[in-house]
Protein backbone atom coordinates (compact mmCIF):
# COMPACT_ATOMS: atom_id res chain seq x y z
CA UNK A 1 0.00 0.00 0.00
CA UNK A 2 2.93 2.36 -0.17
CA UNK A 3 1.41 4.23 -3.33
CA UNK A 4 -0.96 5.21 -0.74
CA UNK A 5 1.41 7.03 1.47
CA UNK A 6 2.11 10.89 -0.02
CA UNK A 7 -1.00 13.02 1.42
CA UNK A 8 -1.45 15.40 4.55
CA UNK A 9 -2.26 14.20 7.82
CA UNK A 10 -5.28 14.42 10.26
CA UNK A 11 -4.65 13.80 13.65
CA UNK A 12 -1.33 12.45 13.28
CA UNK A 13 -1.79 10.13 11.05
CA UNK A 14 -1.39 9.55 7.38
CA UNK A 15 -4.28 10.74 5.13
CA UNK A 16 -4.70 10.01 1.46
CA UNK A 17 -8.23 12.29 1.67
CA UNK A 18 -11.27 12.42 3.49
CA UNK A 19 -14.61 10.40 2.20
CA UNK A 20 -18.24 10.88 4.19
CA UNK A 21 -20.18 7.58 3.54
CA UNK A 22 -23.44 8.12 3.79
CA UNK A 23 -25.93 4.57 4.69
CA UNK A 24 -28.55 4.28 7.00
CA UNK A 25 -26.91 0.82 7.91
CA UNK A 26 -24.23 0.65 10.96
CA UNK A 27 -22.83 -2.13 9.07
CA UNK A 28 -22.40 -1.14 5.87
CA UNK A 29 -20.51 2.15 7.72
CA UNK A 30 -17.81 -0.25 9.02
CA UNK A 31 -17.05 -2.08 6.22
CA UNK A 32 -16.82 0.55 4.28
CA UNK A 33 -14.66 2.42 6.68
CA UNK A 34 -12.74 -1.05 7.42
CA UNK A 35 -12.41 -1.07 3.35
CA UNK A 36 -11.15 2.22 2.93
CA UNK A 37 -8.80 3.03 5.94
CA UNK A 38 -6.58 0.52 5.17
CA UNK A 39 -6.19 3.26 1.64
CA UNK A 40 -5.17 5.44 4.25
CA UNK A 41 -8.63 7.32 3.77
CA UNK A 42 -9.85 9.21 6.89
CA UNK A 43 -13.89 7.79 6.91
CA UNK A 44 -16.68 10.27 8.44
CA UNK A 45 -20.10 8.84 8.69
CA UNK A 46 -23.79 9.85 8.49
CA UNK A 47 -26.97 7.60 8.65
CA UNK A 48 -28.47 9.65 6.44
CA UNK A 49 -28.69 12.63 3.84
CA UNK A 50 -29.70 15.14 6.50
CA UNK A 51 -26.69 14.20 8.91
CA UNK A 52 -24.75 14.15 5.68
CA UNK A 53 -25.54 17.73 5.26
CA UNK A 54 -24.86 18.58 8.83
CA UNK A 55 -21.77 16.58 8.30
CA UNK A 56 -20.79 18.87 5.27
CA UNK A 57 -21.47 21.95 6.53
CA UNK A 58 -19.69 21.14 9.79
CA UNK A 59 -16.66 23.34 10.49
CA UNK A 60 -13.68 22.23 8.11
CA UNK A 61 -14.89 19.69 6.59
CA UNK A 62 -16.31 22.59 4.11
CA UNK A 63 -13.12 22.89 2.62
CA UNK A 64 -11.65 19.09 3.71
CA UNK A 65 -13.88 16.49 2.51
CA UNK A 66 -12.99 15.30 -0.67
CA UNK A 67 -15.36 12.39 -2.13
CA UNK A 68 -19.05 11.26 -0.75
CA UNK A 69 -20.27 7.74 -0.86
CA UNK A 70 -24.08 7.77 -0.54
CA UNK A 71 -26.76 5.05 -0.30
CA UNK A 72 -30.39 5.43 -2.23
CA UNK A 73 -32.59 3.71 -0.37
CA UNK A 74 -32.73 5.39 3.11
CA UNK A 75 -35.00 6.60 5.54
CA UNK A 76 -35.58 10.29 5.81
CA UNK A 77 -34.16 12.50 2.71
CA UNK A 78 -34.50 9.83 0.31
CA UNK A 79 -30.99 9.02 -1.34
CA UNK A 80 -31.95 10.39 -4.99
CA UNK A 81 -33.07 13.84 -3.78
CA UNK A 82 -29.86 14.09 -1.32
CA UNK A 83 -27.91 13.61 -4.16
CA UNK A 84 -29.36 15.92 -6.31
CA UNK A 85 -29.17 18.63 -3.55
CA UNK A 86 -25.27 17.98 -3.32
CA UNK A 87 -24.69 17.72 -7.08
CA UNK A 88 -26.53 21.34 -7.02
CA UNK A 89 -24.46 22.68 -3.81
CA UNK A 90 -21.49 20.53 -3.89
CA UNK A 91 -20.85 20.27 -7.46
CA UNK A 92 -16.76 20.23 -6.40
CA UNK A 93 -17.25 16.89 -4.20
CA UNK A 94 -17.29 13.71 -6.18
CA UNK A 95 -19.84 11.65 -5.72
CA UNK A 96 -20.10 7.52 -5.40
CA UNK A 97 -23.29 6.29 -5.66
CA UNK A 98 -23.53 2.45 -3.83
CA UNK A 99 -26.77 0.74 -3.79
CA UNK A 100 -28.17 -2.90 -2.97
CA UNK A 101 -30.67 -2.12 -5.81
CA UNK A 102 -29.01 -2.46 -9.59
CA UNK A 103 -31.67 0.43 -11.78
CA UNK A 104 -30.28 1.12 -14.95
CA UNK A 105 -32.48 3.81 -15.34
CA UNK A 106 -31.85 5.60 -12.19
CA UNK A 107 -27.83 4.38 -12.91
CA UNK A 108 -27.82 6.86 -16.04
CA UNK A 109 -29.95 9.48 -14.19
CA UNK A 110 -27.46 9.63 -11.58
CA UNK A 111 -24.79 9.62 -14.21
CA UNK A 112 -26.13 12.26 -16.07
CA UNK A 113 -25.86 14.83 -12.81
CA UNK A 114 -22.11 13.88 -12.83
CA UNK A 115 -21.76 11.03 -10.52
CA UNK A 116 -18.77 9.19 -10.72
CA UNK A 117 -19.66 5.54 -10.55
CA UNK A 118 -22.65 3.76 -9.85
CA UNK A 119 -21.79 0.76 -7.83
CA UNK A 120 -23.91 -2.27 -6.66
CA UNK A 121 -23.56 -3.93 -3.33
CA UNK A 122 -21.75 -6.01 -2.76
CA UNK A 123 -18.63 -4.27 -4.47
CA UNK A 124 -15.19 -5.85 -3.69
CA UNK A 125 -12.78 -3.40 -1.52
CA UNK A 126 -10.62 -3.43 -4.37
CA UNK A 127 -13.17 -1.88 -6.95
CA UNK A 128 -14.48 0.86 -4.01
CA UNK A 129 -10.55 1.90 -3.54
CA UNK A 130 -10.29 2.32 -7.07
CA UNK A 131 -13.64 4.04 -7.55
CA UNK A 132 -12.46 6.50 -4.75
CA UNK A 133 -9.09 6.89 -6.25
CA UNK A 134 -10.56 8.55 -9.14
CA UNK A 135 -13.12 10.45 -7.66
CA UNK A 136 -9.94 11.62 -5.75
CA UNK A 137 -8.28 12.72 -8.49
CA UNK A 138 -11.38 14.59 -10.09
CA UNK A 139 -11.06 16.24 -6.82
CA UNK A 140 -7.55 17.19 -7.31
CA UNK A 141 -8.75 19.21 -11.02
CA UNK A 142 -11.45 20.73 -8.91
CA UNK A 143 -8.99 22.43 -6.76
CA UNK A 144 -6.41 23.44 -9.62
CA UNK B 1 -89.29 -5.11 7.27
CA UNK B 2 -92.79 -7.13 6.65
CA UNK B 3 -91.83 -8.51 3.19
CA UNK B 4 -88.37 -9.32 3.99
CA UNK B 5 -88.85 -12.12 7.20
CA UNK B 6 -85.95 -14.20 6.70
CA UNK B 7 -86.73 -17.56 5.03
CA UNK B 8 -86.01 -20.34 7.91
CA UNK B 9 -83.43 -23.15 6.45
CA UNK B 10 -82.47 -25.99 8.06
CA UNK B 11 -79.32 -28.35 6.75
CA UNK B 12 -79.64 -32.25 7.22
CA UNK B 13 -75.61 -33.28 7.27
CA UNK B 14 -72.77 -31.50 8.68
CA UNK B 15 -69.87 -32.73 6.51
CA UNK B 16 -67.86 -30.55 4.53
CA UNK B 17 -70.90 -30.07 2.35
CA UNK B 18 -73.01 -28.65 5.26
CA UNK B 19 -69.96 -26.66 6.52
CA UNK B 20 -69.97 -25.14 3.40
CA UNK B 21 -73.19 -24.38 3.71
CA UNK B 22 -73.29 -23.13 6.87
CA UNK B 23 -70.41 -20.61 6.39
CA UNK B 24 -72.20 -19.27 3.05
CA UNK B 25 -75.84 -18.87 4.29
CA UNK B 26 -75.09 -17.81 7.36
CA UNK B 27 -73.68 -14.86 5.87
CA UNK B 28 -77.16 -13.51 4.14
CA UNK B 29 -78.74 -11.74 6.06
CA UNK B 30 -82.62 -12.85 4.36
CA UNK B 31 -81.69 -16.50 5.63
CA UNK B 32 -82.58 -18.02 9.38
CA UNK B 33 -80.64 -20.89 10.04
CA UNK B 34 -83.03 -23.03 12.29
CA UNK B 35 -80.91 -25.37 13.13
CA UNK B 36 -78.43 -28.14 11.65
CA UNK B 37 -78.17 -32.05 12.19
CA UNK B 38 -75.61 -35.07 11.53
CA UNK B 39 -75.45 -38.56 12.89
CA UNK B 40 -71.80 -38.24 13.56
CA UNK B 41 -71.15 -35.83 16.76
CA UNK B 42 -67.83 -34.85 15.62
CA UNK B 43 -68.51 -33.24 12.24
CA UNK B 44 -67.12 -30.37 11.25
CA UNK B 45 -70.41 -28.39 10.12
CA UNK B 46 -71.80 -29.39 13.90
CA UNK B 47 -68.69 -27.41 15.66
CA UNK B 48 -68.90 -24.88 13.36
CA UNK B 49 -72.52 -24.36 14.37
CA UNK B 50 -71.70 -24.21 17.84
CA UNK B 51 -68.98 -21.36 17.06
CA UNK B 52 -71.52 -19.33 15.42
CA UNK B 53 -74.43 -19.67 17.92
CA UNK B 54 -76.88 -21.94 15.62
CA UNK B 55 -78.91 -24.74 17.21
CA UNK B 56 -77.38 -28.14 16.76
CA UNK B 57 -79.85 -31.04 16.94
CA UNK B 58 -79.72 -35.08 16.33
CA UNK B 59 -83.64 -35.03 16.29
CA UNK B 60 -84.60 -34.84 12.21
CA UNK B 61 -88.29 -34.79 12.78
CA UNK B 62 -87.95 -32.12 15.68
CA UNK B 63 -85.91 -29.81 13.24
CA UNK B 64 -87.69 -29.93 9.81
CA UNK B 65 -91.21 -30.21 11.94
CA UNK B 66 -91.55 -27.95 14.69
CA UNK B 67 -89.43 -24.93 13.84
CA UNK B 68 -91.08 -23.18 10.77
CA UNK B 69 -89.00 -24.50 8.20
CA UNK B 70 -89.41 -23.12 4.55
CA UNK B 71 -86.66 -24.98 2.71
CA UNK B 72 -84.92 -28.14 3.78
CA UNK B 73 -81.56 -28.36 2.85
CA UNK B 74 -80.27 -32.45 2.71
CA UNK B 75 -76.49 -33.04 1.65
CA UNK B 76 -76.28 -35.98 3.56
CA UNK B 77 -75.91 -37.90 0.32
CA UNK B 78 -78.37 -40.56 1.87
CA UNK B 79 -80.81 -42.13 -0.57
CA UNK B 80 -82.66 -43.39 2.59
CA UNK B 81 -83.12 -39.18 4.50
CA UNK B 82 -84.62 -38.46 0.77
CA UNK B 83 -87.03 -41.04 1.22
CA UNK B 84 -87.84 -40.10 4.29
CA UNK B 85 -87.98 -36.73 4.01
CA UNK B 86 -90.43 -36.88 1.24
CA UNK B 87 -92.75 -38.99 3.41
CA UNK B 88 -92.82 -36.45 6.49
CA UNK B 89 -91.47 -33.15 5.04
CA UNK B 90 -94.17 -30.52 5.98
CA UNK B 91 -96.35 -29.52 3.62
CA UNK B 92 -95.04 -25.51 3.37
CA UNK B 93 -91.61 -26.60 3.21
CA UNK B 94 -89.38 -27.12 -0.11
CA UNK B 95 -86.57 -29.81 -0.07
CA UNK B 96 -83.57 -29.24 -2.12
CA UNK B 97 -81.60 -33.10 -1.97
CA UNK B 98 -80.18 -35.90 -4.37
CA UNK B 99 -78.20 -34.36 -7.73
CA UNK B 100 -79.62 -30.37 -6.42
CA UNK B 101 -77.73 -30.43 -3.43
CA UNK B 102 -74.71 -32.11 -4.88
CA UNK B 103 -75.01 -29.56 -7.75
CA UNK B 104 -75.20 -26.61 -4.88
CA UNK B 105 -72.29 -28.02 -3.21
CA UNK B 106 -70.24 -28.43 -6.56
CA UNK B 107 -70.71 -24.49 -7.20
CA UNK B 108 -69.65 -23.56 -3.94
CA UNK B 109 -66.50 -25.36 -4.00
CA UNK B 110 -65.94 -23.51 -7.37
CA UNK B 111 -66.72 -20.54 -6.11
CA UNK B 112 -64.26 -20.91 -3.01
CA UNK B 113 -61.64 -21.88 -5.20
CA UNK B 114 -61.87 -18.98 -7.58
CA UNK B 115 -61.58 -17.11 -4.68
CA UNK B 116 -57.94 -19.13 -3.55
CA UNK B 117 -57.32 -18.37 -7.17
CA UNK B 118 -57.65 -14.24 -6.47
CA UNK B 119 -56.14 -14.43 -3.22
CA UNK B 120 -53.25 -15.02 -4.84
CA UNK B 121 -53.11 -13.03 -7.72
CA UNK B 122 -53.59 -10.27 -6.09
CA UNK B 123 -50.48 -11.08 -3.68
CA UNK B 124 -48.16 -12.23 -6.57
CA UNK B 125 -49.08 -9.13 -8.27
CA UNK B 126 -47.84 -7.34 -4.89
CA UNK B 127 -44.46 -9.34 -5.10
CA UNK B 128 -43.31 -7.47 -8.10
CA UNK B 129 -43.14 -4.29 -5.76
CA UNK B 130 -40.71 -6.07 -3.46
CA UNK B 131 -37.49 -6.48 -6.13
CA UNK B 132 -36.06 -2.95 -4.54
CA UNK B 133 -36.58 -4.12 -0.77
CA UNK B 134 -35.21 -7.88 -0.88
CA UNK B 135 -31.91 -6.45 -3.72
CA UNK B 136 -31.39 -3.93 -0.89
CA UNK B 137 -31.78 -6.04 2.25
CA UNK B 138 -30.27 -9.25 0.65
CA UNK B 139 -27.38 -7.05 -0.72
CA UNK B 140 -26.33 -5.04 2.04
CA UNK B 141 -25.62 -7.91 4.69
CA UNK B 142 -23.41 -9.43 1.56
CA UNK B 143 -21.38 -6.48 1.49
CA UNK B 144 -20.75 -6.45 4.61
CA UNK B 145 -19.73 -10.65 4.26
CA UNK B 146 -17.57 -9.64 1.40
CA UNK B 147 -16.18 -6.76 3.26
CA UNK B 148 -14.78 -8.69 6.03
CA UNK B 149 -13.78 -11.68 4.56
CA UNK B 150 -11.61 -10.06 2.48
CA UNK B 151 -10.38 -8.30 5.66
CA UNK B 152 -9.80 -11.98 7.42
CA UNK B 153 -7.86 -12.83 4.53
CA UNK B 154 -5.04 -10.57 6.11
CA UNK B 155 -6.17 -10.03 9.46
CA UNK B 156 -3.40 -11.38 12.21
CA UNK B 157 -5.33 -10.19 15.66
CA UNK B 158 -7.12 -13.53 16.75
CA UNK B 159 -9.58 -11.35 18.67
CA UNK B 160 -10.54 -9.49 15.77
CA UNK B 161 -10.78 -12.52 13.50
CA UNK B 162 -13.53 -14.34 16.10
CA UNK B 163 -15.63 -11.30 16.17
CA UNK B 164 -15.49 -10.80 12.36
CA UNK B 165 -16.61 -14.55 11.60
CA UNK B 166 -19.68 -14.24 14.10
CA UNK B 167 -20.89 -10.89 12.41
CA UNK B 168 -20.28 -13.03 9.44
CA UNK B 169 -22.51 -15.94 10.69
CA UNK B 170 -24.90 -13.15 11.84
CA UNK B 171 -25.32 -11.38 8.33
CA UNK B 172 -25.57 -14.70 6.59
CA UNK B 173 -28.61 -15.84 9.33
CA UNK B 174 -30.29 -12.61 8.65
CA UNK B 175 -30.14 -13.21 5.05
CA UNK B 176 -31.34 -16.29 4.85
CA UNK B 177 -34.55 -15.27 7.00
CA UNK B 178 -35.21 -13.21 3.97
CA UNK B 179 -35.94 -15.75 1.72
CA UNK B 180 -38.12 -17.81 4.29
CA UNK B 181 -40.23 -14.73 5.24
CA UNK B 182 -41.06 -14.13 1.80
CA UNK B 183 -41.49 -18.02 0.75
CA UNK B 184 -43.96 -18.14 3.51
CA UNK B 185 -45.60 -14.94 2.64
CA UNK B 186 -46.21 -15.88 -1.38
CA UNK B 187 -46.82 -19.77 -1.44
CA UNK B 188 -50.60 -20.53 -1.65
CA UNK B 189 -52.55 -20.24 1.55
CA UNK B 190 -52.60 -23.91 2.97
CA UNK B 191 -56.21 -24.93 3.12
CA UNK B 192 -55.50 -26.51 6.67
CA UNK B 193 -58.15 -26.08 9.61
CA UNK B 194 -58.32 -23.18 11.80
CA UNK B 195 -55.96 -23.15 14.13
CA UNK B 196 -55.15 -20.14 16.94
CA UNK B 197 -53.15 -17.62 15.54
CA UNK B 198 -51.29 -15.13 17.67
CA UNK B 199 -52.24 -11.69 16.43
CA UNK B 200 -48.78 -9.87 18.02
CA UNK B 201 -46.12 -12.10 16.39
CA UNK B 202 -48.73 -12.37 13.12
CA UNK B 203 -48.37 -8.38 12.73
CA UNK B 204 -44.79 -8.37 13.10
CA UNK B 205 -44.42 -10.69 10.64
CA UNK B 206 -46.55 -8.74 8.53
CA UNK B 207 -43.97 -5.75 9.02
CA UNK B 208 -41.27 -7.37 7.87
CA UNK B 209 -43.13 -8.38 4.54
CA UNK B 210 -44.67 -4.88 4.14
CA UNK B 211 -41.29 -2.94 4.39
CA UNK B 212 -40.54 -4.92 1.09
CA UNK B 213 -43.29 -3.74 -0.72
CA UNK B 214 -43.04 -0.38 0.48
CA UNK B 215 -40.15 2.18 1.42
CA UNK B 216 -40.69 3.12 5.46
CA UNK B 217 -39.39 6.65 4.99
CA UNK B 218 -40.11 9.17 6.73
CA UNK B 219 -42.83 6.90 9.01
CA UNK B 220 -42.94 6.30 13.05
CA UNK B 221 -44.11 3.08 14.21
CA UNK B 222 -46.31 2.84 17.41
CA UNK B 223 -47.13 -0.58 18.79
CA UNK B 224 -49.13 -1.08 21.26
CA UNK B 225 -50.08 -4.93 21.93
CA UNK B 226 -51.83 -6.49 24.41
CA UNK B 227 -50.52 -9.99 25.56
CA UNK B 228 -51.77 -13.34 24.71
CA UNK B 229 -54.27 -12.19 21.71
CA UNK B 230 -55.27 -14.59 19.40
CA UNK B 231 -57.97 -15.15 17.42
CA UNK B 232 -58.50 -18.60 15.36
CA UNK B 233 -58.42 -19.03 11.67
CA UNK B 234 -55.82 -20.00 8.85
CA UNK B 235 -52.55 -18.06 9.77
CA UNK B 236 -51.54 -17.53 5.69
CA UNK B 237 -54.46 -15.92 5.42
CA UNK B 238 -54.53 -13.24 8.77
CA UNK B 239 -50.46 -12.66 7.16
CA UNK B 240 -52.18 -11.53 3.85
CA UNK B 241 -54.96 -9.41 5.97
CA UNK B 242 -52.30 -7.66 8.09
CA UNK B 243 -49.78 -7.35 4.52
CA UNK B 244 -52.63 -5.46 2.78
CA UNK B 245 -53.91 -3.06 5.76
CA UNK B 246 -50.16 -1.82 6.98
CA UNK B 247 -48.92 -1.43 3.11
CA UNK B 248 -52.12 0.74 2.41
CA UNK B 249 -51.27 2.69 5.17
CA UNK B 250 -47.96 3.27 4.34
CA UNK B 251 -48.86 4.09 0.91
CA UNK B 252 -51.15 6.88 2.14
CA UNK B 253 -48.40 8.29 4.23
CA UNK B 254 -46.04 8.32 1.44
CA UNK B 255 -46.46 12.13 0.48
CA UNK B 256 -45.81 13.70 4.05
CA UNK B 257 -44.83 11.14 6.05
CA UNK B 258 -46.97 10.17 9.33
CA UNK B 259 -47.27 7.41 12.12
CA UNK B 260 -48.51 4.05 11.82
CA UNK B 261 -50.24 2.29 14.96
CA UNK B 262 -50.52 -1.28 15.23
CA UNK B 263 -53.14 -1.79 18.46
CA UNK B 264 -54.31 -5.17 19.64
CA UNK B 265 -56.61 -5.39 21.92
CA UNK B 266 -58.82 -8.21 24.32
CA UNK B 267 -61.98 -7.35 25.73
CA UNK B 268 -64.94 -9.07 26.58
CA UNK B 269 -63.86 -12.49 24.73
CA UNK B 270 -63.26 -10.10 21.71
CA UNK B 271 -59.97 -9.28 20.43
CA UNK B 272 -59.73 -5.87 18.18
CA UNK B 273 -56.97 -5.06 15.99
CA UNK B 274 -56.56 -1.51 15.23
CA UNK B 275 -54.03 -0.59 11.84
CA UNK B 276 -54.21 3.42 12.24
CA UNK B 277 -52.25 6.16 9.56
CA UNK B 278 -52.16 9.68 9.50
CA UNK B 279 -51.97 10.19 5.79
CA UNK B 280 -54.43 11.35 3.24
CA UNK B 281 -57.72 9.37 4.56
CA UNK B 282 -60.70 8.65 2.91
CA UNK B 283 -63.81 10.66 1.33
CA UNK B 284 -66.93 10.11 3.52
CA UNK B 285 -68.49 9.10 -0.09
CA UNK B 286 -65.80 6.92 -1.31
CA UNK B 287 -65.74 4.60 1.98
CA UNK B 288 -68.44 2.23 0.67
CA UNK B 289 -66.66 2.04 -2.31
CA UNK B 290 -62.58 0.86 -1.27
CA UNK B 291 -64.28 -2.72 -0.25
CA UNK B 292 -65.60 -3.16 -4.08
CA UNK B 293 -63.02 -5.29 -6.29
CA UNK B 294 -61.01 -3.33 -8.58
CA UNK B 295 -61.68 -0.24 -6.72
CA UNK B 296 -58.07 1.66 -6.63
CA UNK B 297 -56.80 5.59 -6.55
CA UNK B 298 -53.32 3.85 -6.83
CA UNK B 299 -51.16 4.00 -9.85
CA UNK B 300 -51.20 0.51 -12.60
CA UNK B 301 -48.41 -1.64 -11.08
CA UNK B 302 -48.94 0.13 -7.60
CA UNK B 303 -52.65 -0.85 -6.94
CA UNK B 304 -54.95 -3.99 -7.92
CA UNK B 305 -58.04 -2.84 -6.07
CA UNK B 306 -58.12 -6.04 -4.93
CA UNK B 307 -56.43 -6.10 -1.17
CA UNK B 308 -59.54 -4.83 0.65
CA UNK B 309 -61.80 -6.88 -1.39
CA UNK B 310 -59.89 -10.04 -0.34
CA UNK B 311 -59.23 -8.78 3.65
CA UNK B 312 -62.94 -8.47 3.63
CA UNK B 313 -63.36 -12.21 2.04
CA UNK B 314 -60.77 -13.55 4.91
CA UNK B 315 -62.62 -11.57 7.49
CA UNK B 316 -66.04 -12.76 6.69
CA UNK B 317 -64.96 -16.38 6.46
CA UNK B 318 -63.44 -15.69 10.09
CA UNK B 319 -66.69 -14.16 11.59
CA UNK B 320 -65.01 -11.23 12.09
CA UNK B 321 -65.78 -7.49 11.70
CA UNK B 322 -63.73 -4.63 10.16
CA UNK B 323 -64.44 -1.32 9.98
CA UNK B 324 -63.18 2.02 8.90
CA UNK B 325 -62.97 5.55 10.32
CA UNK B 326 -61.36 8.14 8.02
CA UNK B 327 -60.86 11.61 7.73
CA UNK B 328 -58.97 13.00 4.86
CA UNK B 329 -56.17 15.09 5.29
CA UNK B 330 -55.78 13.38 8.79
CA UNK B 331 -55.83 9.44 8.72
CA UNK B 332 -57.09 6.21 8.62
CA UNK B 333 -58.24 3.55 11.47
CA UNK B 334 -59.21 0.12 10.03
CA UNK B 335 -60.13 -1.67 12.89
CA UNK B 336 -60.76 -6.12 13.01
CA UNK B 337 -63.45 -7.76 15.29
CA UNK B 338 -62.73 -11.42 16.25
CA UNK B 339 -63.58 -13.78 18.69
CA UNK B 340 -60.78 -14.40 20.90
CA UNK B 341 -59.45 -18.02 20.92
CA UNK B 342 -57.09 -19.18 23.70
CA UNK B 343 -53.65 -18.65 22.66
CA UNK B 344 -51.71 -21.96 21.43
CA UNK B 345 -49.89 -23.73 24.18
CA UNK B 346 -51.61 -22.88 26.48
CA UNK B 347 -54.16 -24.90 28.97
CA UNK B 348 -57.92 -23.96 28.72
CA UNK B 349 -59.16 -21.25 30.75
N1 LIG C 1 -55.28 3.50 4.87
C1 LIG C 1 -55.81 4.09 3.79
N2 LIG C 1 -55.77 5.43 3.64
C2 LIG C 1 -56.29 6.02 2.56
N3 LIG C 1 -56.89 5.36 1.54
C3 LIG C 1 -56.97 4.03 1.63
C4 LIG C 1 -56.44 3.32 2.75
N4 LIG C 1 -56.67 2.00 2.54
C5 LIG C 1 -57.32 1.90 1.37
N5 LIG C 1 -57.49 3.11 0.80
C6 LIG C 1 -58.16 3.40 -0.48
O1 LIG C 1 -58.86 2.26 -0.90
C7 LIG C 1 -58.41 1.84 -2.20
C8 LIG C 1 -58.52 0.35 -2.33
O2 LIG C 1 -57.59 -0.31 -1.50
P1 LIG C 1 -57.17 -1.78 -1.85
O3 LIG C 1 -58.38 -2.59 -2.04
O4 LIG C 1 -56.17 -2.24 -0.83
O5 LIG C 1 -56.49 -1.67 -3.27
P2 LIG C 1 -55.11 -0.98 -3.69
O6 LIG C 1 -54.30 -0.78 -2.44
O7 LIG C 1 -54.51 -1.97 -4.61
O8 LIG C 1 -55.48 0.32 -4.35
C9 LIG C 1 -57.02 2.42 -2.32
O9 LIG C 1 -56.64 2.60 -3.66
C10 LIG C 1 -57.16 3.74 -1.56
O10 LIG C 1 -57.74 4.72 -2.37
MG1 LIG D 1 -53.96 -2.29 -0.99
Amino acid sequence: MSDFNSGFFVGGEACNGRVLVVDDEPDIRKVVKMTLQKAGYAVLEAENGEKAIEVINSGENRLMLDVMICDIRMPKVNGAEAIAYFRSNYPHVPLIVLTGFPDTDMATSFLRQGVVDYLVKPVEGEKLRSAVARAMEQRELARL
Amino acid sequence: MEHSDPTKVAILGAGRGGRALLDLLHQIPSIEIVGITDRDPAAPGLQRARTLHIPVTTNVPDLIGNHGVQLIMDVTGNPEMETYLKAHKPPTADILSGSASRLLWKLIQHESKLEAELLQAEKLAGIGSFAAGIAHDINNPLQLILGLAENLAEERDVAAVHEQALDIIEAVKRTSAICRDLTRYSRRASPHEDVSVSINAKLDEALKIARYASSFHDIEMLKQYQPGAAVKGNPDELLHVFVNLITNAVHAMEQAGGTLTLETRVLGGQVDIRISDTGCGIAPEKIPEIFEPFFTTKAPGKGTGLGLYNVNTIVSKMHGQITVESKVDQGSTFTLTFPHAQPAGEGSP
